[in-house]
């Protein structure tokens, strides 16, 4: 029965009351451990057609008479244009179409920062296009430019109101606490730079407007161009099958694919607007820079007795400000705790979701604190922790929490810290580290999926959610053919199509697994129900002993034992139709997933060179439904974490605003070389409140705690407290400089 | 533009220069390089190792496995790029490659463009030089030219022959190029004297795909040792001896370069003998 309820809803750390109309959710979570295919290592649904190259991403789309859009963007920093004539670029070769602000949503005559969308040209060729940006005239008024985040929070220019938090009594804490540290901890902005950069083809069809996009929310960009061209969302149509990457920026249409959709509408033809690679690293979002100064008071048997935070975001010019906050307030059972967070408004480009955005930079702050703690008490840093273990989430109980569990799967890693100290020679310094992660993941409703079956006993899953590369098709697959007892090759997925199937959540917040793998266990449940109805009749028996196992269907009493082809000949070109939908989260609780990395690094403490040698990574998120795709993304976190912690930073010139790392030579992911050896575990224990199956999302927990893990190697190693993003090798080398003098400091007190 | 694909030395008549394409290609897309005339010179430059002449068509994969070769040379084109710019960039191309400051690759109209201004001076430039940087803070991203500088290399051209350290300049007011051939000179050999030791030692970023933070090659001739420094100057920077780095004119956020320079030149020093 549909129920009407009012319900808190959580996407990336942000939460709203929101009615939702959700089913119950009748069925029995399956047992704990490995069932028949879920549970078990199953290799990626659509891996051939990706490895040979025939899987269609937006990139590959070419469609009969397509125009190539190219986007001006703004050379300053914060500019007005006074006047714009497109004239020329109307008249250039090749060009059809142009458009200026105020013509196409995110096209505005004032640029918040250097690479603002302006204007924009469609054109029988790139080259053409970006040929005619140029003969665009701009008149442009310079304004105030203001990029340092301190700066921006003196002045009060915020993207919204500070947010406070306070409980317990935190300064008669503080007072009363036996030891205090405190520190001011710092991170970098850094780029999503996914494989497959931000794109679009937009396509007029009668009055149905085809968007075809590399999105994480086929839905949202739905409503999305529905509102920006006032039609109904059913005119709308939002395909992506495959796409490269998107890490949280790729939740929304994007100015490219506004601007795409007004030239296709006012030439008549399909238009592709795609952001080169240095637009990707200028204009495509950002985990932004933070500023963190924090304070922890603990009694001398070590425990934490106070916590306190000001954390200054540094948004840019436009997007939100994420909960960077939200470790220091969660993680440990602090009963005094208060924060400030600011959300500074500076001229750089947006931020944009980016893989469990605040959690990273707030875990790299709080977890390299807890550790300074832990060396000024002289306690094991793990035990430190164990010791103030939370059991609840500010009086709300956890659905499910096995981080103790983490900390016990990693406690024979963290034991060979003694060994791999003893490794040190010379300038080489070899150390161990840990951090704890927390972060959200439960998904939620609404989530549909219908399932198919025909004469031909194959099942064919629908619903209209993306799999943004995690493989997240895979796992759906899984655990329908699971629940119908089918073989796992008798499953297809169909995803990826707004009129193609049922509404699905966004692949985001770590949420498609959680909210999506529900609903079509119960759209499996109920194709399965009427297939054993059939049986039944067709075999003479009672519903009640019949069961599908192994694409078989057999009896109890062991007098039914058949093929389900066989059963399912009588279908002729009838079908079994399945539907499904994702049931609520439980009530008053905290769904939240755990994990603990531990890190063995050497360093050279003469040139500043770190090497990561191996991580160990524990994580706790409910049932594990392919184990083999949950590795992969505990590697990709981890590698996508060494890369922030170590050499990627975005930089931008401090006089003009303008962006200097625009390529990949210039902005350094990690290549396979920097990739040390990881180990995974999972606890694998289903959360028996979240749904049907216990199972929380993986994509964003693994990047979460791995800068704090390997700065706290790097304090295990040589000494130096790191509290900058990237450790490059000038924060490295200031680190232990630092720790120098200090160590001399102490040495003339102590005489 | 128009491509020409000249097979003698005497029908080379002005135009780009281009090889391997890895440094002028992505230069003529950025309209850094802008000319009517691009000339593939591959089949005009002498490629293969010859004794000690190289020949400047030779790629830096070629060279990177070549047993006649020094250790410093060896290990500085086996450090450079990636595989597969190695596989394409030539030794000539590599010891004209541009600097990577990001002020000069996005066009800001600074000193080496003309300008009157070094951008990177007052602005990002922990990338930048410790040396020379007064008029132009680039840093020269060369680890071959650098390992070559150590080793006291020479050069033959279509109209001469030049010692390595010839070939570079510091840019200044009257003159902003940091190479010396004149238009149209393009060069074909390289020859590398036999040393008695050798030796390459870069920091990088990350493990591969990364230019010089600091590059340091050493060689030993007759007792005497050669050391030159890449991504610490304009050009590629003979040290006279490892206390020349006590006069390093670091800016504040290049300042870190210093000590990596100290400990590595102790460390090819050591590993000379």
């Amino acid at each position: 029965m549909a129920r009407l309820i009012r319900t808190e809803k959580e996407v990336e750390g942000r939460f709203e009351e929101v009615w939702l109309v959700v089913e119950e959710d009748a069925l029995d979570q399956w047992p704990a451990g490995p069932q028949a295919i879920v549970g078990r290592d199953a290799t990626r649904k659509d891996a051939l057609e990706r490895v040979r190259g025939e899987a269609k991403y937006t990139a590959d789309l070419q469609l009969p008479g397509m125009l190539h859009a190219a986007i001006l963007r703004s050379p300053y920093a914060h500019a007005r244009v006074n006047k714009i004539d497109l004239s020329k670029a109307l008249a250039a070769p090749g060009v059809h179409a142009a458009v200026g602000p105020g013509d196409a949503k995110g096209l505005e005559d004032e640029a918040g920062y250097a690479g603002a969308a302006v204007a924009a040209v469609a054109a029988d060729t790139l080259a053409h296009a970006q040929r005619a940006l140029r003969a665009i005239e701009i008149e442009w008024e310079e304004l105030e430019v203001v990029l340092d985040p301190e700066d921006a929070v003196k002045r009060e220019l915020y993207t919204a109101e500070p947010t406070t938090y306070e409980r317990g009594d935190f300064e008669q804490a503080l007072a009363d606490a036996d030891v205090v540290v405190e520190g001011t901890y710092r991170t970098s902005v850094v780029l999503h730079n996914s494989m497959e950069t931000h794109q679009s083809v937009c396509e007029w069809v009668g009055d149905t407007l085809n968007v075809y996009i590399s999105t994480q929310y086929v839905w949202g960009v739905r409503s999305a161009m529905a509102e920006a061209f006032d039609l109904p969302a059913d005119k709308v149509r939002v395909v992506c099958e495959y796409m490269g990457g998107g890490f949280g920026s790729k939740n929304d249409p994007g100015e490219y694919t506004f601007v795409g959709a007004e030239l296709a509408r006012r030439t008549g033809r399909p238009v592709r607007c795609a952001l080169s690679r240095r637009d990707e690293n200028t204009a495509a979002g950002n985990r932004n820079a933070t500023i963190q100064k924090l304070i922890v008071g603990a009694r001398s048997d070590g425990t934490i007795c106070a916590l306190g935070g000001e954390f200054v975001n540094a948004v840019g010019w436009t997007g939100w400000s994420a909960m960077t906050e939200g470790p220091l307030q969660m993680l440990y059972a602090c009963e005094n705790v208060r924060t400030v967070r600011y959300g500074a408004k500076i001229n750089t480009p947006p931020m944009k979701a980016f893989r469990a955005p605040g959690f990273v930079e707030g875990t790299f702050g709080l977890e390299c604190l807890i550790d300074e703690l832990a060396a000024k008490l002289d306690v094991d840093p793990l035990e430190l922790r164990r010791k103030n273990y939370a059991s609840s989430n500010d009086g709300k109980p956890f659905s499910s929490k096995n981080l103790m569990e983490c900390y016990e799967l990693a406690q024979e890693q963290w034991d060979r810290r003694h060994e791999v100290r003893s490794r040190s020679t010379g300038t080489w310094k070899h150390g161990v580290g840990m951090a704890s992660q927390i972060w959200f993941g439960g998904g939620g409703p609404p989530s549909y999926a219908w399932i198919r079956i025909g004469s031909d006993a194959r099942a064919q899953v629908v619903t209209a959610m993306q799999d943004i590369g995690t493989g997240t098709r895979t796992a759906m697959a899984q655990i329908a053919a699971e629940e119908l007892g089918f073989p796992l090759d008798r499953v297809e997925v169909s995803l990826g199509d707004t009129s193609r199937g049922p509404y699905a959540t966004l692949s985001a917040g770590s949420s498609t697994t959680p909210s999506v793998g529900p609903a079509v266990r119960a759209a499996a449940a109920d194709a399965k129900r009427q297939l054993i109805e059939i049986a039944a009749q067709r075999y003479h028996v009672e519903e009640r002993i019949l069961d599908i196992k192994d694409g078989n269907v057999v009896s109890a009493d062991g007098n039914v034992n058949t093929a389900v082809e066989k059963l399912v000949e009588v279908l002729e070109d009838a079908q079994i139709l399945g539907k499904g939908a994702r049931g609520p989260n439980p009530t008053g609780m905290s769904v939240l997933t755990f994990g603990i990395h531990v890190v063995e690094v050497a360093v050279d403490v003469e040139t500043g060179e770190i090497r990561v040698e191996r991580v160990y990574a524990a994580h706790d998120v409910g049932r594990i439904i392919n184990p083999l795709g949950a590795r992969s993304q505990v590697e990709g976190g981890i590698i996508q974490g060494i890369g922030h912690t170590l050499s990627e930073v975005r930089l931008h010139d401090p006089e003009s605003g303008r962006i200097l790392t625009t390529t990949l030579d210039a902005y350094r992911m990690p290549t396979i070389a920097d990739v040390p050896e990881i180990v995974c575990a999972f606890v694998d224990r289903p959360d028996e409140h979240l749904t049907n199956l216990g199972s929380k999302g993986l994509g964003e927990p693994p990047i979460v705690p791995i800068a704090a893990a390997i700065a706290n190697a790097i304090r295990d190693a040589t000494g130096a407290d790191v509290h900058e993003l990237p450790i490059s090798r000038e924060e490295l080398l200031r680190a232990l400089q630092s720790a120098k003098e200090k160590e001399r400091r102490g040495a003339h007190a102590a005489v | 533009m128009e491509l020409t694909r000249p097979s003698d030395v005497a029908d080379l008549d002005g135009g780009i220069f281009v090889h391997g394409g890895t440094e002028v290609v992505p230069l003529v897309r950025d309209g850094i390089l802008s000319g009517a005339k691009l000339v593939d010179v591959r089949r005009v430059v002498p490629r293969g190792v010859d004794d000690g002449v190289i020949g400047a068509g030779t790629t830096l994969a070629e060279l990177e496995v070549d047993p006649q070769i020094p250790d410093a040379l060896r290990e500085a084109c086996r450090l450079a790029a990636s595989p597969q710019l190695r596989n394409m960039g030539s030794l000539g191309g590599n010891l004209l490659q541009a600097t990577r400051c990001w002020y000069w690759r996005l066009k800001y109209p600074c000193r080496l463009h003309g300008g009157d201004r070094c951008h990177a001076r007052e602005g990002e430039h922990r990338e930048h030089a410790i040396f020379a940087n007064d008029f132009c803070a680039s840093a020269h991203p060369s680890d071959v030219a650098t390992a070559l500088l150590a080793l006291d290399a020479r050069i033959r051209t279509t109209r001469r022959e030049l010692a390595l350290f010839e070939l570079y300049r510091v840019p200044d007011e009257n003159d902003r190029d940091v190479v010396r051939l004149e238009p149209g000179e393009l060069i074909l050999e390289v020859h590398v004297p036999t040393v008695e030791a050798s030796v390459y030692l870069k920091a990088m970023d990350r493990k591969k795909w990364s230019f010089p933070q600091v590059g340091v090659a050493a060689a030993r001739v007759d007792g005497t040792v050669r050391i030159a420094l890449a991504g610490v100057a304009p050009i590629p920077w003979l040290l006279d001896s490892p206390e020349a780095l006590d006069a390093a004119t670091p800016l504040p956020r290049t300042e870190w370069k210093v000590p990596v320079a100290r400990a590595l030149v102790a460390r090819a020093l050591a590993t000379l003998g």
